[in-house]
């Protein structure tokens, strides 16, 4: 499928506060509650629409657990939004995110977008950390924020698109270089998806976002 | 004796010694800086290399007679030879013939690899002074050389190395020269060579002779270099230079999951085909591959890179300037007309050029002669070696060349003997239960597995829960004994009480995170289905993990032991024999969650130095691309390739890789077998971090396991002691030597 650009996501933050979950109700719409733990890295992707450009989203999903983070790491690089999610009826999962968001700022380039999600509001009996404090949270770091549900499916597409809109924002406003593909984004090409083989040069040649019909 | 060549070729070498070095010494986290700087330094070899060539041809061209005395001494001097020569081969980059460029044509052979060359003549009006202006920038900001000139340069072939072929693609029209396009595994291509003296067959005998051309079965003019599962399969026949892999149970299988070798429909010279004994075995096992899809793929992939070379020529004759896009996209243009920087190999062989063209003479036929009579002895010799060199692809063309043999004792021809039934099992066993022969039995599970109704049993012995040596009497002893002990350590956390686990965060911790984990482990398999824990054995799961992680406090839970337990209870089938079982596998496999992930590093790092040996020119991508700390392959390390395979193979492979029988390692060996079965792909499509891990993640699923097995089989075996010397003692799941201490790159 061809697309005006691709845009490289990661989502992270704490083992089982429902990353994977969110990607599939993204990518599939579907929840799973029964679902293969995560070792290392998953991908999914989808294309969405911006400005009426096609944009796909290449989504990495990581192994949430503290003693694989040196290989989550290397994950950062070249992405161009991230996905910190934490689990609302979880307080030591909110607790956790200052060490996230550095491992983020560290290791991704920073004009990376960030979005705070507070996933499983549908669990609102059993809600740790309010809205408040998430937002609270999300202001002083400055993430966008918003609370989701997988398993409803509340707000997962806007979080995903939301992010996606402020990339392009960024792009439009000049502040990537497209044709640095550590930004995490690239330029699509005609007919396809871009084939390795082609030359790195040609991404900044290629007229920006208008070359797919 | 090269007269004024020889200290300048030491030059030579000394200053791309030095490229490499900063390259080499490079951190990688820094590789991008190092890469550029390793750059600049390989065009400054370039230049210079460049400025040998030219003056070699000046020289050549005044002292003809000189060459033609040393000839016939110089069948081999150092470690290069040119073992083609064709002169009168030319571009034409217009379709004016007076703007064609003619050359010479080389082969050249260096320790076990070849080179192609192609110089263009120098005109009488290239001056030495000439020459030096033809340098880096010349192309850019010499007003003063002249066109001609220029194009000389931009369509002179460096030393490109046969490894870095992928296909030659043979012209033959009706009327007009014969011309071959050769296309680079880069997916570059050179422009159409055409030879104006003929000599194309004699062109790709030779090249047949160093290393293996493999007809397309697209199109019969398109020959493919150095096909994918090649190096594979010739360094097979090698192996009972080393050992003698066991004869298997049943018949040699018939089909062989490799791709088409048809050497019989390269005409060659007369005098090599005598000397290739087996070729003609080899070719009718060759015919009945031919239609194997994979090969097809192949060539559809070349096909493909043909439309580039179409485009290329397109290109080249409307060009007339040879500075803007000569070689397709992706290519540095600040480096001028070479289309890549020049492999430490290349240089070495660039640098010694010089003398050999100046030493050898133009009857390319002796020179055919001497370099099948080295191929031979290459054969003998290359194995005990120990030489880096002969572990290169071409290398290992060359390795087995001329050995080659249809004997069934070849891993991949062999059908894999069916598993350890339960008749035989009891047949490893003395009349009070002994396993008579435990490297018989490691041997016998490691070749055919084990069937399903003997498994839980025979999986004890593999793991170390039972020792080979006890009686049937000692293992109902142990058995009930471990099964108290057991109960003691579930104990342990079970009496904690509400109360105090209020005070017991890391109790809480890990058990929360356990029961996180198992119930979203294998929940498809019929065993362990349903949803949340309604069923009992992922209970059990939980269980063993928790009891697990008080048995092991220092390590703790960590994910991926769920993974690893899924499978041993599935089998085991019973609680505290599971337990012990997967503790028996952790005494192994622990490093792998160590918090420092240094078990991890040190595998990868390993693995590394497998791939370098076993496949240098990947090894060389991964390092282009910064991919040297094989991230990529850590879910495959890390559970043993749980996630990769369907349970049933699961549980075949895990029996395997427990026997220890070629190796402790075997599991980074199929990593090596994984990684070069799609090399070829990884390196067409110029896969980087991100792409190469999405791709590797992509074969879960899709990775056949017992070619796959017989591949890494075949790699150990082949690797012998240089492979078991890349990994070092005590890499996991080794169990580490007290005295050796930890191991840290």
């Amino acid at each position: 499928m061809s697309y005006a650009y691709l845009f490289k996501y990661i989502i992270i933050g704490d083992t089982g506060v429902g990353k994977s979950c969110l990607l599939l109700q993204f990518t599939d719409k579907r929840f799973q509650p029964v679902h293969d733990l995560t070792i290392g890295v998953e991908f999914g992707a989808r294309m969405i629409t911006i400005d009426s450009k096609p944009i796909k989203l290449q989504i990495w999903d990581t192994a949430g657990q503290e003693s694989f983070r040196s290989i989550t790491r290397s994950y950062y690089r070249g992405a161009a939004g991230a996905l910190l999610v934490y689990d609302i009826t979880r307080r030591e999962t909110f607790n956790h995110l200052a060490s996230w968001l550095e491992d983020a700022r560290q290791h991704a380039n920073s004009n990376m977008t960030i979005m705070l999600i507070g996933n499983k509001c549908d669990l609102a009996h059993r809600r740790a950390v309010s809205t408040e404090e998430g937002e609270q949270f999300a202001k002083e770091n400055g993430l966008v924020f918003m609370e989701t549900s997988a398993k409803t499916a509340h707000n997962v597409e806007e979080a995903f698109i939301n992010t996606a809109s402020k990339i392009y924002q960024k792009i439009e406003e000049g502040i990537f270089d497209v044709s640095n593909e550590s930004y995490g984004i690239k330029v699509g090409y005609g007919g396809g998806a871009g084939t390795a083989g082609a030359g790195r040069g040609d991404a900044s040649l290629a007229p920006k976002g208008g070359c797919c019909g | 004796m090269g007269g004024g060549g020889g200290g300048g070729d030491n030059e030579t070498y000394a200053s791309m010694e030095e490229a490499n070095a900063v390259d080499y010494s490079a951190p990688s986290r820094q590789q991008d800086s190092s890469y550029s700087v390793a750059s600049t330094s390989a065009v400054q070899v370039e230049e210079e290399l460049y400025k040998k060539e030219r003056m070699t041809l000046l020289q050549e061209n005044s002292v003809d007679s000189t060459r033609a005395t040393d000839a016939q001494s110089s069948g081999v001097l150092d470690d290069y030879e040119v073992v083609y020569v064709k002169d009168n081969v030319s571009v034409h980059p217009t379709q004016n013939a007076l703007g064609r460029i003619s050359g010479r044509l080389r082969l050249i052979k260096q320790g076990p690899s070849l080179f192609m060359t192609w110089i263009p003549y120098s005109h009488g009006g290239l001056s030495r002074q000439g020459s030096n202006v033809v340098v880096k920038g010349g192309l850019r900001n010499r007003m003063g050389s002249r066109a001609a000139e220029r194009d000389r340069n931009l369509y002179t072939i460096r030393a490109v190395s046969l490894s870095e072929m992928r296909s030659i693609r043979r012209h033959t029209p009706p009327f007009g020269w014969q011309y071959i396009i050769i296309v680079l595994t880069s997916g570059l291509a050179f422009p159409p060579l055409y030879f104006h003296n003929g000599g194309v067959k004699e062109f790709l005998a030779t090249i047949r002779n160093h290393a293996l051309l493999v007809r397309s079965a697209e199109d019969a003019n398109v020959y493919l270099v150095n096909d994918i599962q090649d190096p594979l399969q010739r360094s097979l026949t090698s192996l009972e230079l080393t050992e003698q892999p066991a004869q298997p149970a049943s018949a040699p299988s018939q089909e062989a999951p490799w791709p088409v070798i048809l050497k019989q429909e390269v005409p060659a010279a007369a005098e090599n085909d005598v000397k290739r004994e087996g070729s003609l075995k080899q070719d009718s096992r060759a015919d009945s591959l031919r239609k194997r899809d994979h090969a097809r793929d192949l060539s559809m992939n070349v096909l493909e890179k043909f439309s580039l070379v179409t485009k290329f020529a397109r290109e080249t004759t409307a060009q007339i300037f040879g500075e803007s896009r000569m070689y397709l996209d992706g290519l540095d243009m600040d480096r001028g007309p070479a289309p890549r920087p020049p492999s430490d190999a290349e240089v070495l062989i660039s640098g010694k050029e010089a003398q050999a063209s100046f030493n050898k003479g133009e009857d390319s036929s002796s020179g055919l002669k001497s370099a099948d009579e080295e191929v031979v002895d290459d054969n003998l010799s290359a194995d005990d070696e120990g030489d880096d060199q002969a572990a290169t692809n071409v290398g290992t063309f060359e390795l087995v060349d001329g050995t080659q043999d249809d004997s069934p004792s070849l891993v991949w021809g062999r059908a894999r003997p069916p598993p350890l039934g339960s008749e035989e099992w009891r047949s490893f066993l003395d009349s009070e239960g002994r396993v008579m022969d435990p490297k018989a039995l490691r041997k016998r599970i490691f070749h055919g597995g084990i069937e399903p109704e003997v498994r839980h049993v025979v999986w004890k012995f593999l793991l170390g829960y039972f020792q080979f040596d006890s009686t049937y009497a000692e293992r109902e002893y142990l058995i009930a004994k471990k099964k108290e002990e057991y109960e003691v350590l579930k104990a342990q956390w079970q009496t904690v009480s509400p109360e105090q686990a209020k005070r017991f965060a890391k109790y809480r911790e890990r058990k929360h995170r356990v029961e996180k984990d198992v119930v979203r482990t294998d929940r498809t398999l019929p065993y362990y289905a349903g949803e949340g824990d309604d069923n009992a054995n992922i209970s059990v799961l939980r269980d063993i993990l928790v009891t697990y992680s008080f048995y092991n406090f220092d390590l703790g839970y960590c994910q991926g032991m769920s993974d690893l337990l899924s499978p041993i209870l599935y089998v085991v089938d019973n609680e505290s024999e599971a337990f012990w079982c997967f503790a028996a596998l952790m005494e192994h496999l622990a490093p792998n969650f160590h918090r420092d992930q240094n078990g991890m590093h040190s595998q990868l790092l390993a693995l590394s130095k497998l791939v370098q040996l076993l496949d240098r020119p990947l090894h060389d991508y991964f390092k282009q691309v910064d991919c040297l700390n094989y991230f990529f392959c850590f879910r495959w390390i890390l559970i043993q390739f749980k996630r990769e395979f369907d349970y049933e193979n699961v549980l075949k492979l895990w029996e395997v890789l427990w026997t220890n029988y070629l190796s402790e390692h075997f599991h980074l060996y199929m990593c090596v077998a994984l990684l070069k079965r799609h090399r070829r792909r990884i390196m067409d499509e110029q896969m980087e971090f991100d792409t190469l891990l999405k791709f590797i993640n992509e074969l879960s699923g899709h990775i056949n396991l017992e070619s796959t097995l017989r591949d890494a089989e075949a790699l150990c075996l082949h690797a012998g002691e240089r492979g078991a010397g890349c990994i070092p003692p005590g890499t996991p799941p080794s169990i580490p030597d007290e005295e050796a201490g930890g191991w840290s790159d």
